[in-house]
């Protein structure tokens, strides 16, 4: 059974229509990339599924049924900016989100200062959130949205404004949580991290569904037969089974004739004395997934 | 409700404890007194407490000045001097031994005009000690008792009683709107400082998207419930604090006080004007709350909430129609518009008999309103809490609810 069940939802704010027909589910631990450019209707979805906002038409089911007040213990949240109470300390800050959460007296003293010390945050604790960087402020809010061990964390941009270092550690910390058989939903324009954490994705533009699945069949979906190569000579401007060539920086992109695959062109270019430096079969990155779906949309839109 | 009852202790915490909220509860009183002590101070260094002279050309006088009473600082008394002639009067007045003299002239008894000389205006004060000494003098004449002067002077006091026998007010002096005047300055204080704090902290966390995570952890209506209650401690806080300094304030100068006895306190009517003050503060919190919630920024919510203020200032700026008509139609209006009930409804009550009826209705209505009120701000806090850059439109809070407003 979904976790998460978003079915056929539409909300819109006077004439703007912010999401139309929006389909999508979310299974039990897993780590399901919600994507979309700015102003997508990404936002406007997560709102829907936590309640915020009734949709004007569709459903969501979540844990089993609709939203309840039970249910919202077993969601953390966090929206992509701030999120902290500026002119507070962390640490009092957090025990109040914490309480607000279910959380006893008890169990903030027990995991609180686990929690600022996973972080990094032990010696920050006393201080404001202003005084903090915007790095650590991210950081106190992960611990915000996790401190109650929700079944569902919903994370609006989890990596801006964090260094290499603690991007890795978000993503241990998201892949722990996976492990741990909790579900996750990300919301990020960082393709490269969609590619190494998410099982499965939904790409939303103007409201709609432009795409979704696993991540290996959006692969599958826009794999083409092209080749990358890196000769040690220039190749001529024409080749026997090639029906485009395209310079790249140090290399060349290859594009079969028809019914032509990838070793049988290998083949074709090693007949033709053309001598390699390598050979590989040319995978589209998410990011130019993204920007292709997008233009098409944006093409049908228009 | 335990999740109401934690908003409401952050809210009640995040403000009291905090050396601000201290200072600034503490520096009100004592602002207040600073200035009150500084005017007396004024005042006290500029009352001119030389002798004044008399010189009697009228064979006027037949007793002497009562030069007996001790003048005291807090009770400075003008002395009398009676002088032969003009001549040792003007001498002394010009030396600065009196601030001036009067002359009773020959045919005083024509016309009862004196003569005052001096170089500065005299004090009102000035004015008493001379005629005082002058009537005593004539009484004296005419062998009435001095202390017959003084039962004249003060007059009787009325006591004013209800046909039905229900309501008892004694005499018609300042001490009968004394204290729903201090009920209404410290109903606009307390409304206007912890709602602006509420205003405030929904702004803020409009604006730092706190609420959005706020929102995925509780209910609207809890958040607002705790918010409200939360900040209605603070205000009690504040009045508890202001009247246990007035008291210990009051203990201290009780000898110099002593015409608060005369203020008259039922416990009826104190608890009728807490329950009010506290209607009154849950009204406005909740309004407050939907200004803050569906304003976009502070500048902005500071301005719609400035026209909050003459509402509740209505009664003082009618003072004068209470006073002369306390059961008019303006007078009884304002008692059933809550944020200026507190006052309209006290001060009626301290100056003229209010039917328990009337009060009774006046509560169910400033019930009623604070209810739809707290409707009103449960739905736009829903609505308008997220709109982060434009303001929540009319329209938009009446479109169909949702589960967790």
């Amino acid at each position: 059974m979904s976790t998460i069940i978003v079915d056929k939802i539409a909300k819109s704010f006077g004439a703007t229509q912010a999401v139309q027909d929006v389909s999508f589910e979310v299974r039990p631990g897993e780590i399901f990339g919600l994507l979309g450019p700015n102003g997508s209707g990404k936002t406007t979805s997560i709102r829907v599924i936590l309640d915020i906002y009734q949709p004007d038409s569709g459903s969501v089911t979540i844990l089993g049924g609709p939203m309840t007040n039970e249910k919202l213990n077993q969601i953390g949240y966090i929206p992509e900016e701030r999120g902290l109470y500026q002119d507070v300390p962390l640490d009092r800050c957090l025990t109040y989100l914490a309480t607000l959460k279910g959380l006893t007296e008890e169990q903030i003293t027990e995991r609180l200062p686990k929690y600022l010390a996973k972080f990094d945050l032990t010696d920050h604790a006393k201080k404001k959130a202003k005084e903090l960087s915007k790095g650590m402020q991210q950081k106190g809010q992960l611990i915000a949205a996790l401190i109650h061990d929700p079944e569902i964390v919903i994370i609006d941009e989890p990596f801006s404004a964090l260094d290499p270092v603690n991007t890795q550690l978000v993503k241990d910390l998201l892949i722990e949580q996976r492990n741990a058989g909790k579900t996750i939903v990300m919301c990020t324009h960082q393709m490269n991290q969609v590619e190494q954490l998410c099982d499965r994705l939904v790409l939303i533009d103007h409201g709609r569904v432009l795409l979704q699945g696993e991540l290996s069949e959006v692969f599958d979906r826009f794999r083409t037969n092209e080749v990358i190569i890196d000769s040690l000579d220039p190749l001529p401007e024409e080749l026997n089974g090639v029906s485009r060539i395209e310079q790249l920086n140090g290399g060349y992109r290859l594009t079969p004739q028809a019914g032509l695959s990838a070793h049988q062109l290998l083949d074709e270019l090693l007949a033709q004395g053309i001598k390699l430096n390598s050979f590989e079969v040319a995978v589209p990155t998410l990011d130019e997934i993204f920007i292709k779906v997008v233009k098409e949309g944006n093409g049908k839109h228009e | 409700m335990n999740k109401t009852m934690n908003v409401a202790r952050y809210e009640y915490l995040h403000h009291v404890v905090n050396k601000r909220f201290w200072l600034s509860l503490v520096s009100v009183p004592l602002g207040f007194g600073l200035i009150l002590v500084i005017s007396l101070l004024l005042s006290r260094f500029s009352f001119d407490t030389r002798p004044v002279g008399i010189v009697d050309n009228g064979s006027l006088i037949q007793i002497e000045p009562d030069n007996s009473k001790e003048s005291t600082f807090f009770n400075p008394q003008i002395y009398l001097n009676v002088y032969p002639d003009e001549s040792i009067a003007r001498s002394a007045a010009s030396t600065g031994e009196i601030q001036g003299f009067a002359i009773v002239p020959e045919d005083y008894a024509a016309g009862y005009q004196l003569t005052y000389w001096t170089n500065k205006q005299p004090d009102s004060s000035v004015q008493s000690v001379i005629t005082d000494f002058i009537s005593a003098n004539l009484m004296a004449a005419e062998n009435i008792d001095y202390a017959v002067l003084h039962r004249i002077r003060e007059g009787s006091s009325i006591s004013l009683q209800s046909l039905d026998g229900s309501q008892t007010s004694d005499g018609t002096g300042w001490h009968r709107i004394v204290v729903p005047a201090v009920i209404g300055i410290l109903n606009f204080i307390v409304v206007m400082t912890s709602g602006g704090y509420l205003l405030k902290a929904l702004v803020e966390e409009k604006e730092n998207r706190t609420i959005e995570i706020m929102l995925t952890s509780v209910p609207s209506r809890e958040i607002m419930a705790g918010k409200i209650v939360g900040n209605l401690g603070v205000g009690l806080t504040q009045i508890v604090v202001w009247v246990l300094l007035l008291g210990i304030a009051g203990f201290l100068f009780r000898s110099k006080l002593g015409f608060l006895a005369d203020i008259n306190l039922s416990g009826s009517y104190l608890v009728i004007s807490l329950a009010l003050m506290v209607l009154s503060f849950l009204f406005t919190a909740a309004l407050m709350a939907t200004i803050g919630a569906a304003m976009t920024s502070t500048e902005e919510s500071q301005g719609v909430i400035g026209l909050m203020v003459p509402p509740m200032m209505f009664p003082f700026y009618f003072f004068n129609v209470f006073l002369s008509n306390p059961n008019g139609i303006l007078a009884r209006v304002l008692s059933f518009i809550p944020l200026s009930a507190p006052l309209a409804l006290s001060l009626r009550m301290a100056i003229s008999s209010v039917s328990p009826l009337e009060i009774g209705l006046v509560f169910v209505v400033i019930i009623t309103f604070t209810l739809l009120m707290f409707w009103l701000a449960g739905v736009v806090f829903k609505r308008g809490m997220l709109q982060y850059s434009r303001r929540l439109r009319f329209k938009e809070i009446f479109k169909k609810e949702t589960r967790n407003a």
